[in-house]
């Protein structure tokens, strides 16, 4: 089984642009999100978010991200229209509840967890779409040299991530395939006998390091410079936009109050950080052209199997004879 | 190593080929905690460029042999150690894995374990990064040991998107990118299919004959690697039983351990034939100048008879006989769709398979044909995207039985009477209040079919269906035959029996029909020793010496070449639902 947020090798700007770049651009846009609480800006960074991701190829991601962060969004609103009681539209009273108190339901408390539920979405959107098309392996080369110890640790996580996921779906699979007269497998059980199986696998893959040479005090080897003529679209649109959210900020397009009643602006500026954040989503846009080449490797086969449920594939039978069938070199 | 770094004396002889690859004095060794020692007063020598097979039953001491080669032991694991090691003029046992990583390459059983990187590049390139390697040297070295491995297409990839026979080249390319002068490989092919397999020892030999690499390699199936040694270290309870050339080592294993010997061997020594083959070519040139009965020459296919005549499918007369028979398994036109990531594609592509019950199946094919799918989607893991498949109370054993066992002791995986007769189906009974972790891996895998048959069995009887996917990776001949006996217990209490498997001799072994799937169809059904004699790749060794229809393990060939040509007739029964005679 494999993790939608998984790195997958692709040809494409944002995968080919090295750590720093694609950090600086999507790390602006989480910039965005903390800076600003105005629930239209913090849509328009979350749609440029989901923009990046869907041009650069990372549905998956972009679509669990999605799942993950309204999620969280709704939780956070639920926990904040029953903790905050400020705001003079109630809209219901659940009268003295245990540990909460009066509990007064309130339009503003619902407006502004959508706000930090919003900011906490966009986050996490970001996230999983660098952690889709950023090449953990190139991050790491860059880290060594500063933290190695950190790198180390960092690698075996980025590692055993994956295999764990893939020893949790084999062990589901082995629960469901118990029979009828066998103890019964609770989710305790499972956690234990993964986090067992995980200690294993970690100490295999420390054995691999070690083989590697990765204990050795030698020099380093140099940092081979990857070219990318990415680079300079994303530092520049990561420029423009964290440029626009501190100007816009000063000129107020922040412009959004939930208490006593809720304030949205929709002034000038505010609609202008909009436009700029929005348009910082087709960063990652690889032009007509390479788009409508590229496109024969990412659409998925058409006729009537295709509309058929698909199962996640196990990971001996799917890595088996993939052939490289549309996986591009960087 | 580069020069820069300031190579010892000893390195630069052993760069010149004057000392020992590697070079083990009276070692022993014990696991902390251990009963016993795994390694006990060994030693051990190998020369620069020479390819040595270590053979030896499972448990033996091979892999700590291994282990000690690059100094994971006693470094990693710990534990008691005496004796001397030395690879490539270093003191293993005071440097450790790290400073040996130049100096020596290491491939264990499961690749999934041992890349430690996300792409392939970052993976090969690790090692030289580690060691300081300037970036081009860096670049160049990967691009040469890609090249070399024929894996210059993967370098883009990520490494969770490549196949178990791709992985296994990534972690040899790993190893071998720092130009050691060792390389120790621990039962490498164990989850390749023949082919994958085939191709892995014989790209050892070319790198051993052509860079120079010493090579000391770990096997079970010992018929696939025996042609490419020089020389066979067979270990035997932590010592060295036997070291030598390899037909003598054929010799050896007649008088001290005929579950090592190959099936030529077998065959011959069945046959009275003098001396054993090392492997396929000895055998045929040996038949041929001896005068001993010699194998047909026509290269035989499935639905070919003895006569030479072109006989009907055998599969169609198979279908057609047991249309009304009661069916342990039937699948229809069956599409199942997976998705890796990469977008979904079609995995088995309209498959039609009956198994009636008793029946026992060989389900083959090469890595990424569509089996582990086919039982899977029987058992209700994936859901079909077209046709059906109905299994009649199956129960599945997965390739990796230590996925059932989750509790402390045998009796509160299978508590009650269905546990008791669970084990008792296995023959397990008497390990109740054992803890499964203390169990050998025969056992375990016992009692992982057990928690799966349990509660789907009538009685003493196991109706319905026994499916096991991959169960004799890692397993010595002895233990093969245990899990043959097994099969044949089952098998008589009434349930199919469907193997996936890559182990040609192993379904030959048990299994009364073989279904060969390639790319998600099947294209090859019926009898086993029809199939298993009909092809290359997926037949048996004894198949490949005599090149005769029908005749698949070392007792039937023994008993053609006994016969005279005209009075062999061992044909194919196609009807016959008798196990091939040799096991008998």
């Amino acid at each position: 089984m494999r993790s939608p947020f998984a790195y997958i090798s692709r040809r494409g700007p944002l995968q080919s642009a090295r750590p720093g770049a694609a950090v600086a651009y999507l790390g602006a846009l989480v910039v965005v999100a903390f800076l600003y609480s105005s629930p239209v800006v913090l849509l328009a960074a979350g749609l440029a978010a989901c923009l990046a991701g869907r041009l650069a190829g990372a549905r998956s991601a972009v679509r669990a991200a999605l799942r993950m962060g309204f999620a969280l969004a709704l939780l956070i609103v639920v926990v904040n229209g029953l903790v905050v009681d400020r705001g003079e539209t109630v809209l219901a009273r659940l009268g003295h509840l245990p540990i909460l108190g009066q509990v007064d339901i309130t339009l503003e408390a619902i407006v502004a967890g959508v706000s930090i539920g919003l900011r906490a979405a966009v986050t996490m959107i970001a996230f999983g779409v660098y952690s889709a098309c950023v090449d953990p392996d190139r991050v790491l080369r860059a880290l060594r040299p500063i933290a190695a110890r950190s790198a180390l640790t960092a690698t075996l996580v980025s590692r055993l991530v994956p295999v764990a996921a893939a020893d949790a779906g084999r062990l589901r699979d082995a629960a469901r395939l118990r029979g009828p007269g066998a103890a019964a497998v609770g989710r305790g059980a499972l956690a234990r006998r993964l986090l067992a199986g995980s200690l294993d696998r970690a100490v295999d893959v420390a054995a691999t390091l070690e083989l590697r040479g990765y204990s050795l005090r030698g020099p380093r080897g140099r940092r081979r410079r990857e070219p990318s003529r990415y680079d300079a679209r994303f530092y520049a649109v990561a420029a423009v936009v964290l440029a626009a959210a501190i100007l816009g900020k000063a000129a107020g397009a922040d412009d959004f109050h939930p208490y006593p009643t809720v304030h949205v602006g929709l002034g000038p500026a505010t609609l202008a950080v909009c436009a700029v954040v929005l348009a910082s989503g087709l960063a990652p846009w690889r032009g007509l052209r390479r788009q409508r080449s590229g496109r024969r490797h990412d659409e998925r086969p058409q006729g009537r199997r295709s509309a058929g449920r698909r199962a996640e594939v196990p990971r001996s039978e799917a890595t088996a004879d993939a052939g490289g069938a549309g996986v591009l070199r960087v | 190593m580069p020069e820069a770094r300031g190579c010892s004396v000893s390195e630069l002889a052993i760069r010149r080929g004057v000392a020992p690859a590697l070079a083990v004095e009276r070692l022993s060794y014990a696991y902390p905690r251990a009963a016993a020692a795994a390694l006990l007063d060994v030693s051990l020598e190998v020369a620069p460029g020479e390819f040595v097979l270590l053979a030896g039953r499972s448990a033996s001491g091979k892999s700590t042999l291994l282990r000690a080669a690059c100094g994971l032991v006693p470094h990693f694991h710990g534990g008691e150690v005496a004796g001397r090691v030395e690879v490539a003029g270093l003191d293993a046992i005071a440097a450790g894995p790290g400073e040996l990583a130049a100096a020596v390459g290491y491939v264990a059983q499961d690749p999934e374990t041992q890349v430690v990187s996300t792409t392939v590049a970052a993976e090969i390139e690790l090692p030289l990064e580690m060691r300081g390697d300037g970036p081009g040297d860096r670049a160049r070295a990967v691009e040469e040991v890609a090249l070399a491995l024929a894996i210059p297409h993967l370098l883009g990839r990520a490494v969770d998107t490549l196949s178990g026979g791709e992985l296994q080249r990534v972690a040899l390319a790993a190893a071998l990118v720092t130009r050691p002068r060792l390389v120790l490989l621990d039962e490498p092919t164990s989850q390749l299919d023949p082919v994958s397999g085939d191709e892995l020892i014989w790209l050892l030999r070319r790198l051993n004959e052509e860079w120079g690499v010493a090579v000391v390699l770990a096997e079970h199936r010992l018929e696939r690697c025996l042609p490419a040694a020089d020389r066979v270290v067979a270990v035997e309870a932590g010592r060295i039983g036997f070291d030598g050339a390899p037909r003598e080592f054929l010799g050896w294993t007649r008088q001290m351990d005929p579950t090592l010997a190959t099936p030529a061997a077998r065959l011959f020594s069945l046959a009275g034939v003098e001396p054993l083959p090392v492997g396929v070519r000895d055998a045929r040139r040996m038949l041929g100048e001896g005068g001993a009965p010699r194998a047909a020459t026509a290269v035989p296919h499935p639905g070919k008879g003895l006569s030479g005549e072109i006989s009907p499918p055998s599969r169609l007369s198979l279908l057609r006989k047991r249309e009304k028979d009661p069916r342990a398994l039937e699948a229809k036109g069956l599409w199942v769709e997976l998705d890796s990531g990469g977008g979904p594609r079609d995995v088995l592509r309209g498959v039609d398979l009956t198994v009636a019950p008793g029946e026992r199946v060989a389900l083959m094919g090469r890595n990424g044909a569509g089996k582990s799918t086919l039982l899977r989607t029987a058992a209700g893991l994936i859901d079909p995207v077209a046709g059906r498949v109905a299994a009649e109370r199956m129960a599945l054993l997965t390739q990796n039985p230590g996925d059932f066992l989750v509790r402390e002791r045998v009796g509160d995986e299978l508590p009650g009477e269905a546990g008791i007769a669970a084990l008792r189906a296995v023959g397990m009974e008497h390990a109740v209040d054992a803890d499964p972790r203390d169990l050998s891996g025969g056992e375990r895998q016992r009692l992982a079919l057990a928690i799966a048959l349990a509660g789907r069995l009538d009685g003493e009887s196991v109706p319905g269906l026994v499916a096991l996917d991959e169960p004799t990776r890692g397993m010595d001949r002895g233990r093969k035959d245990d899990l043959v006996a097994l099969v044949d217990r089952l098998a008589a209490q009434g349930a199919a029996v469907v193997i996936a498997t890559h182990d040609v001799e192993f379904a030959a072994e048990y299994a009364q029909r073989v279904v060969l799937l390639g790319d998600g169809v099947v294209i090859a059904d019926g009898p086993s020793a029809e199939i298993l004699s009909g092809g290359w790749y997926f037949a048996t060794e004894v198949a490949r010496v005599l090149d005769v229809p029908g005749v698949v393990t070392p007792e039937q060939g023994a008993a053609h070449l006994a016969a005279p040509a005209s009075d062999f007739s061992g044909h194919i029964d196609h009807e016959s639902s008798e196990a091939p005679e040799g096991r008998r």
